[in-house]
């Protein structure tokens, strides 16, 4: 961490947000966004897709007006700035690559409209295209580059002019799956080595575990939690975050929770010193059980269907029309439609209040 | 200065055209409504302005004029009442059944206008035409928008849907169906008068050989007309072909083979798929052929100059008549006549096919 | 016929998309009638324009060197000794056409473009004080003789009282489609309609028989259909450029001349030849507020016609012929953008 936030350019700025809210005419589709970005710090904001995330970043582009709240990017306030004022670069989910410009024309474009002589804009572009690996591309038009090549121009685009901050709008939800891993890397070596303060937009869990220093969970235009990846993933604080992150997601059971017992029509959960609650879910992810014999665990079920994934086998059971997946190591067997039991270990066990959605934590004895 | 522009860029970009707008087109409107309310006399280079009330548009309805603008009137003969009353009735049907299903007072005043405009048009067309009445430019030009609109949308869109098909040469046809609408109106009237003549024009030995030879168009009402329809038809139709033509590729090649592999026939084929997504593109075109149709003042002013008599003679020419003889006052009102007819015409058009259409969709 | 398909008959297509033999048939047949139609009358104007008085009134006669011997008199007398009103006119419909077409096209385009990008939200009830107000400004001073200096201050003054104070209270908002509706609803006003205040107007600043009436007239009464074409263009255009161009530091005007207008080439192309057309073919405006010094190519031919002699059709059809080969000549350099411009938009619309 200290590594990552030292600032080697002089250039990363924090950025400050403070209650800020957007609405749409009556729409208010986002509720009270505060976060502290840390200068150089990675920050990705997660969500669904409508969850306000893609709106909160155009708002710090500018893109956007900002309805009531403040930003601050370093010490400055910008609420009211115009976007280009704001030295920000920004990598779209389209890459918006100018169809008519040629790779170097592109990249230049930021430094030409900055009024930077043309020998100094030339070296700039080589120096930028070669760390993307593009300096070999730099006559062609976007329409004959491959996907791939296509967003790293849109990257050194971006780096070309070193901005202080860096946004970043799902940029590699248009490649395929084996590109976007690749990429996925070259993008947070290049930010630990650039040290510019980034935040990012996606609805794709593991770019957001891979890659951020911190994520911002957000549902419906409101900030659900902020935390390290591990966090996040290790100690939600509510039933959407919980059924958010992880793949496969988590289990969840209703029932309800009297005297420290979870109780539901197939099962009797401890769960001492949860307080009482009328409507609870009980929750436990994949990877924390183990498949056993009929009886012998926790709750039975019927296998409904097993999947072979490689690594790992996927049991799913079907338990009152509600699925329910173990994920077992990968030379597990198991016939479908007999009944087994599911076991899992007490400190994996997660309990929400399935009505309002926080997490019920043990009472500190 | 620059960052003022930036922010205010909205209305510096869309200013001009406003202005220009409001000066060369509303201000206008609304003077040319003032003026149809005067007399104005030339003096001097300057005008003297008289306000005369309705005068201008009693003298061209029940007045003077009226035979020019919407035609003689006598009795009104059998087939005229049979048709006028038959008309009467649908549309009356037509109001009944609006106000029994969804009423609101924004649509019932919308067709109410659009009722009372139809029900003077059938009367007039009863009374006139029917009754074997000369009528006036109102008929001229309604005439030429109607029959002319529906001949190019006919004509324009077969060629337009034999072009859509896999065919050889079909740059060639497109070029060539296209070249018309190039031509001057002007020009096309002066070449369509040198086709129609029957005595040196290239089919005067036809004429001769069917006995027409010392047949002139021009002294003939109704051989007038139609000799400027199909002038008009000759000009427009590529437009109508080129915007159809975009119509018929723009359906979706999935659409029609689903269909032929759920095997319909290839009138099924058109019925079905093809009519049904052109239709809202077609309805649009004829809007806007329709809307310019209205406008017709070249090709009777350089074909006939409205002769016979009146017989070819549109509502926008009898404005320019009335203008070079210096009576301001009954150009503007005949031009407001004719803006009124275009306005409820288009917009009943557009409300009752276009729009009903789109708010279906939706 | 012996490639056909065994199972293919006379009506029956053979393949999928294929047609059959009849319809084939009917179909050439219906598309060359067609293209005859079309051309015929071309034709016959070229080979009139080589004809003289001899050849047109002898009867028709269609093919030269074997009907009738060609002559170049007609070209002679409209380019050799009748040079001088051609070609004035001639440059007077370049001069206007160009200009209008020029200007139509930038101030439509622009307001096209903020119409699809910028939110505009402008209060009705304001917007009818405006109108209200210089209405009544405007027949103050002309028909009670007002003195035109009290009137507009009372008027400036009445305006931003009501916009200010009554304008705050009850607020219609309008949006971009009604602004979008109104520019193209212009179309609908016939020229006649307009045409006898224009005439005032310009009398009035002594412009009439200038260029700059016929100019400013022609980009008026074309700006609808700029605007509606370029509308539909601009929202063709991936608003994520715009935006990353302005991230990036470009102006609004700098985005518009950088990315949207090189992008737009195809829409342009295609709006300027159609208005290119519509003003060089124009002909009412110009018979009202030109006469001599700014009479324009359609003008001039309709005007041919009150010749003593009749029409002169063999010098006629050079003077036709002059008038549209700009026209030709500009469609077909810009011939390949037309199907793409044009139509995308217009067809969407």
């Amino acid at each position: 961490m200290a590594e990552e936030t030292e600032n080697r350019n002089g250039s990363a700025k924090s950025i400050s947000i403070r209650s800020m809210n957007k609405y749409y005419g009556s729409f208010h589709a986002l509720k009270d966004f505060s976060i502290e970005v840390e200068a150089g710090e990675f920050l990705v904001i997660l969500g669904p897709s409508g969850c306000g995330k893609s709106t909160a970043l155009r708002m710090i582009a500018g893109l956007e007006s900002i309805s009531s709240g403040e930003l601050l990017i370093g010490d400055t306030n910008v609420t009211e700035v115009l976007p280009k004022y704001r030295d920000i670069a920004m990598v779209f989910q389209s890459y918006a690559l100018y169809p008519h410009k040629t790779v170097a024309e592109n990249i230049g474009f930021p430094l030409k409209m900055a009024k930077v002589p043309t020998n100094e804009r030339h070296a700039a572009v080589q120096v930028a295209a070669e760390q993307v690996e593009l300096h070999n591309h730099l006559d062609r038009f976007p329409s004959q580059l491959s996907g791939g090549q296509r967003q790293r121009v849109a990257l050194a685009r971006a780096i070309v002019r070193r901005p202080s901050v860096f946004l970043m709008d799902e940029p590699l939800s248009n490649l395929d799956a084996k590109l976007r891993g690749n990429m996925r890397a070259e993008l947070k070596h290049m930010q630990s080595e650039l040290g510019i303060t980034t935040i990012y937009v996606t609805h794709d869990q593991i770019e957001a575990m891979t890659l951020a220093n911190r994520v911002a969970i957000m549902k419906d235009g409101v900030i659900q939690q902020i935390g390290t990846p591990k966090e996040v993933y290790s100690d939600p604080v509510n039933l959407f975050v919980a059924g958010f992150m992880g793949l496969p997601p988590m289990n969840f059971i209703n029932g309800t929770i009297t005297a420290g017992k979870f109780l539901t029509s197939d099962a009797e959960i401890d769960a001492s010193g949860i307080p009482d609650t009328k409507q609870a879910t009980f929750g436990f992810r994949p990877e924390d059980c183990k498949v056993v014999a009929a009886g012998k665990g926790l709750i039975d079920a019927n296998v409904y269907t097993v999947e072979m994934t490689g690594d790992q086998v996927l049991v799913t059971f079907d338990l009152r029309g509600g699925h329910l997946v173990v994920k077992m190591p990968k030379d597990f067997e198991i016939a479908t439609g007999i009944s087994a039991g599911i076991t899992l270990d007490k400190n994996q066990a997660y309990f929400f209040d399935s009505e309002h959605g926080p997490r019920l934590h043990a009472n500190q004895i | 200065m620059n960052e003022w522009i930036d922010r205010n860029m909205g209305r510096v970009f869309l200013a001009p055209a406003v202005t220009l707008i409001l000066v060369f087109s509303i201000f206008p409107l609304v003077a040319s409504l003032l003026l149809s309310f005067t007399r104005v006399r030339l003096s001097g280079g300057g005008f003297k302005i008289r306000f005369v009330g309705w005068k201008n548009f009693e003298k061209q309805f029940f007045g003077s004029e009226q035979f020019h603008l919407i035609g003689t009137f006598t009795e009104i003969s059998v087939l005229g009442w049979i048709v006028g009353l038959a008309f009467t009735a649908v549309l009356l049907g037509w109001i009944i059944k609006y106000i029994r299903s969804h009423f609101t007072w924004v649509g019932f005043i919308g067709r109410m206008i659009t009722f009372a405009m139809a029900l003077g048009l059938c009367w007039l067309f009863s009374a006139t035409l029917l009754s074997g009445n000369p009528f006036g430019t109102v008929g001229v030009t309604l005439f030429y928008v109607f029959v002319g609109c529906g001949i190019q949308f006919l004509i324009g869109t077969s060629l337009a849907f034999a072009c859509s098909q896999r065919i050889m040469g079909k740059n060639a046809f497109r070029v060539i169906f296209f070249v018309p609408m190039m031509i001057t109106p002007i020009g096309v009237g002066y070449i369509f008068r040198m086709m129609a003549d029957t005595t040196k024009g290239p089919f005067a030995d036809v004429w001769q050989w069917v006995g027409l030879g010392e047949f002139a168009w021009a002294t003939n009402p109704w051989a007038a007309r139609i000799f400027i329809v199909v002038a008009d038809s000759w000009q427009w139709i590529p437009f109508v072909f080129i915007m159809m033509l975009a119509a018929f590729e723009s359906v979706p090649r999935d659409l029609t083979e689903a269909a032929e592999l759920d095997c319909a026939g290839p009138w099924q084929k058109f019925r079905e798929i093809i009519w049904p997504h052109v239709l809202p593109i077609a309805a649009t075109v004829m809007l806007i052929r329709a809307i310019e149709a209205f406008k017709i003042v070249d090709l009777p002013n350089i074909m006939t100059s409205g002769g016979p008599g009146i017989a070819t003679e549109s509502v926008s020419l009898q404005a320019y008549y009335a203008w070079r003889s210096l009576d301001l006052g009954a150009a503007s009102a005949i031009a407001y006549i004719l803006l009124f007819v275009t306005v409820v015409t288009c917009a009943s058009f557009f409300n009752l096919v276009i729009h009903s259409r789109i708010r279906k969709q939706r | 016929m012996k490639t056909l398909h065994p199972k293919s008959g006379l009506f029956e297509s053979r393949a999928i998309g294929e047609m059959a033999l009849a319809s084939r048939i009917i179909l050439y047949t219906l598309l060359l009638g067609w293209s005859a139609f079309v051309l015929f009358p071309i034709y016959w104007l070229i080979i009139t324009s080589f004809k003289n008085a001899a050849t047109v009134n002898q009867g028709p006669y269609f093919l030269p060197w074997i009907d009738f011997q060609p002559s170049m008199h007609a070209w002679y007398e409209l380019f050799v000794s009748d040079y001088e009103d051609t070609l004035r006119a001639y440059i007077n419909s370049i001069i206007i056409s160009l200009s209008a077409t020029a200007l139509s096209v930038l101030i439509g385009s622009m307001a096209a473009y903020a119409l699809s990008r910028v939110h505009y939200a402008p209060n009705l009830i304001t917007i009818l004080f405006f109108v209200f107000l210089v209405a009544l400004t405007w027949v103050s001073i002309s028909a009670f003789d007002v003195d035109w200096r009290v009137a507009l201050a009372v008027g400036v003054a009445l305006f931003f009282f009501l916009a200010r104070g009554v304008g705050r209270l009850h607020q219609i908002h309008l949006h971009n489609g009604d602004i979008l509706f109104w520019i193209i609803s212009q179309r609908i006003l016939a020229p006649i309609v307009v045409v006898v205040p224009i005439y005032m107007m310009f009398q009035s600043v002594r412009l009439l028989d200038t260029h700059m009436a016929l100019i400013l007239t022609y980009c008026v009464v074309n700006m609808p259909i700029v605007v509606w074409l370029m509308f539909d263009f601009f929202n063709t255009i991936p608003r994520d450029l715009e935006e990353s161009a302005q991230l990036d530091g470009a102006t609004m005007f700098g985005t518009f001349r950088e990315i949207v207008l090189p992008l737009s080439r195809a829409g342009l192309a295609a709006t300027t030849l159609l208005v290119m057309i519509l003003s060089w073919n124009e002909y009412l405006f110009a018979l009202f507020l030109s006469t001599t010094k700014a009479q324009t190519m359609p003008i001039l031919v309709a005007a041919m016609n009150a010749g003593e002699r009749g029409i002169l059709w063999w010098t006629m059809s050079v003077a036709i012929i002059i008038m549209i080969l700009p026209v030709v000549l500009l469609a077909v350099i810009l011939q390949k953008y037309i199907s793409k411009g044009l139509l995308v938009g217009a067809v969407k619309g």
